[in-house]
C-alpha cells in the first residue's frame, strides 16, 4: 500500500469550449498536417502515373506492388498497431 | 513534454512555503516574492501568487522569437553584451492585452497546494532548477529540439526540412533494432510534432488509450513519448475531452489529471515501474514570467538570419530560452533531489530539450548517431538515478476524481 495518497481535483464544470476560437499553434498543427497529406498525395499520383501494362518484368511489377502496397498499408494502419520488434 | 508554462509560474512558489520558520524546499531555485517587472507606465508589477487555472492569460502571451527577445532582454538593444534581465515580460504581455492591468497576469504563480500533482512530484523526485527550453521562442522549433536535438535553424513555427544525416531518436532507435514509440492522446488531438514523421514512421505512432493498456500489459517500447491532449472536443460517445497540454487558455488542472494518469499507470505495473524513468517537461515558457536569466550554450550548428527572428539580428542558437518546469520520476531517485541550476555557479547543471535525445541515445545505442553539436553537448540526465529503490509505502499515488 501506498502512503502518501494525493486527491487530484477535477477541472470546473463550464471548462469545455469547443468553439474556443483555435490558438496559433492548432493553427499551425493544421498547416503542418496538410503539408503530410499533400506529400502523401503526391506518392500516390507517383504510382497512378505508372501505367501497370508498362510493367514488363517481374522486378518492374514487384516494384510498382511495393509501392503500391505501402501507400495503402499507411493509410489503413490505426495508430494503436504494435511496433515491429 | 507538456505545454507553454515557465518554470516559476509553475513551481516558484515552493521557494515561499515555511515549515517551522523556515523554507521548507531550500534547494529550489524559486520566487523570493519580490522580483518584479515594469509595465508600460514604469511601474515595478511584482510577482503575484493569483494564477488561475483558465481565463487568465487569454489572449495567449507572445511566445515567439521577437516576444520573448523582448520578455529577456526588455527591450535592450542588439549588440554584444546585452543584459539578460528578465524584466520585459509585463511589458510585452501588454502588446497582447492592450491593458495594464491585464499584463499583470504575466507575473502570476501557482501556490503549490493549486497543483498538488506537479508540486508532489516536484519534491518526491527529482526536480531540475535548469532545464531550460533550447530557444528562445515558440512550440515547434522547441519541439524539435525534443525528437532531434536541433530545430534545423528554425526558430518559428513553420514544418522544416530534416536535414540528413540528423535522425530523429525514434528513427535512431528502430535503425538498431530498438524500440520507441509516441503517444498521441486522440486521433482529433493527434501529433504536434513532427508531421514528417507521420508520413514516414507511421508505425512509431500510438494513442494515449494504448499507452495505459501499453503499461498495464508491460508491452511499452524502449523509448515512449506522450503527448497531451491539444484541445477541447468531444469524445467517441460524445462526452467532453479537455485539452490537458495546459497551454493558455487550457484548463491546467486537466494537465494535473493527465500527468497524475500517466504516472499512476507507470506505478500501477510494478515491472515497468522498476524500469521506467519519466520525464515531466514543458516545451517553453509561453511568455510568461521565470526570474533565471536563460545561460549560454553550445551554438547549434546553424543560424537564423534576421528575417527569420524578426529581431533586426541573426541568432546563433547560442543562448537557451526561458526555464520550463522539468521532473524526472523513478524508484531509484531520492524523495526531495534537486538537480542544481544557474544558481549552483560552476556547480550548475544545465538541461535543455536536446537532452532527451542525447539521453536516449547514451542510454540504449551508447551515443551511435549522428548528432549535433549542441546535442553531443548537451547533459544527460539517467546518472541522477540511484542504485536502491524506494519502498512502496514511500511513494505517492494520485486518485483522480476528487473535489
Amino acid at each position: 500500500m501506498t502512503s502518501i495518497v494525493i486527491k487530484v481535483p477535477e477541472p470546473e464544470k463550464g471548462s469545455f469550449n469547443h468553439n474556443r476560437p483555435a490558438g496559433k499553434l492548432l493553427q499551425s498543427q493544421t498547416l503542418h498536417l496538410r503539408e503530410a497529406l499533400l506529400k502523401y498525395l503526391k506518392d500516390i499520383a507517383d504510382v497512378l502515373a505508372i501505367d501497370p501494362k508498362s510493367l514488363k518484368t517481374e522486378r518492374d511489377v514487384s516494384t510498382y506492388i511495393q509501392k503500391a502496397t505501402a501507400i495503402l498499408h499507411t493509410q489503413a494502419r490505426k495508430p494503436s498497431e504494435r511496433p515491429v520488434k | 513534454m507538456m505545454e507553454n508554462r515557465s518554470f516559476d509560474h509553475m513551481l516558484g512558489g515552493l521557494s515561499l512555503v515555511m515549515e517551522n520558520g523556515q523554507k521548507k524546499y531550500p534547494g529550489v531555485n524559486g520566487l523570493t516574492g519580490n522580483e518584479s517587472n515594469p509595465d508600460t507606465n514604469n511601474n515595478p508589477v511584482k510577482v503575484n501568487p493569483n494564477a488561475k487555472f483558465q481565463s487568465q492569460l487569454d489572449p495567449d502571451p507572445d511566445h515567439h522569437f521577437p516576444g520573448v527577445d523582448m520578455q529577456i532582454f526588455n527591450g535592450a538593444p542588439q549588440g554584444p553584451g546585452r543584459a539578460r534581465s528578465m524584466k520585459g515580460f509585463v511589458k510585452d504581455y501588454f502588446t497582447q492585452t492592450n491593458n495594464v492591468n491585464k499584463s499583470h497576469n504575466i507575473m502570476s504563480y501557482f501556490t503549490p497546494d493549486k497543483l498538488p500533482v506537479l508540486t508532489t512530484l516536484a519534491t518526491q523526485f527529482a526536480l531540475f532548477n535548469g532545464w531550460f527550453s533550447s530557444i528562445p521562442g515558440p512550440t515547434i522549433c522547441n519541439r524539435a529540439f525534443a525528437h532531434y536535438g536541433t530545430s534545423f535553424g528554425q526558430v518559428g513555427m513553420d514544418i522544416f526540412d530534416i536535414l540528413a544525416p540528423i535522425m530523429s531518436s525514434y528513427e535512431r532507435m528502430l535503425a538498431a533494432g530498438k524500440t520507441a514509440k509516441i503517444y498521441y492522446y486522440d486521433q482529433q488531438s493527434s501529433t504536434m510534432e513532427i508531421v514528417n514523421l507521420l508520413k514516414n514512421q507511421p508505425q512509431i505512432f500510438a494513442t494515449y488509450d494504448q499507452f495505459i493498456s501499453d503499461c498495464a500489459a508491460n508491452t511499452l517500447p524502449q523509448y515512449s513519448f506522450i503527448e497531451p491532449c491539444y484541445n477541447d472536443h468531444e469524445g467517441p460517445g460524445g462526452g467532453e475531452i479537455l485539452a490537458s497540454d495546459q497551454h493558455p487558455d487550457h484548463n491546467v488542472q486537466a494537465g494535473e489529471k493527465f500527468i497524475a494518469s500517466i504516472y499512476n499507470a507507470i506505478h500501477g505495473n510494478p515491472v515497468v515501474w522498476d524500469s521506467t524513468a519519466l520525464l515531466v517537461v514543458y516545451d517553453e515558457h509561453g511568455g510568461i514570467y521565470d526570474h533565471v536569466a536563460p545561460p549560454d550554450c553550445t551554438p547549434d550548428d546553424c543560424q537564423a538570419n534576421a528575417t527569420a527572428t524578426n529581431t533586426g539580428a541573426p541568432f546563433n542558437f547560442d543562448y537557451l530560452g526561458v526555464r520550463v518546469p522539468a521532473i524526472l520520476i523513478s524508484p531509484y531517485i531520492a524523495k526531495g533531489t534537486i538537480v542544481p541550476g544557474t544558481e549552483a555557479g560552476a556547480g550548475a547543471r544545465i538541461f535543455e530539450h536536446a537532452s532527451i535525445p542525447a539521453t536516449v541515445t547514451n542510454f540504449f545505442l551508447n551515443g551511435d548517431a549522428k548528432r549535433t553539436k549542441r546535442e553531443a553537448a548537451a547533459s544527460t540526465f539517467l546518472d541522477i538515478l540511484g542504485d536502491d529503490a524506494r519502498q512502496e509505502n514511500d511513494l505517492p499515488f494520485f486518485t483522480l476524481g476528487g473535489h
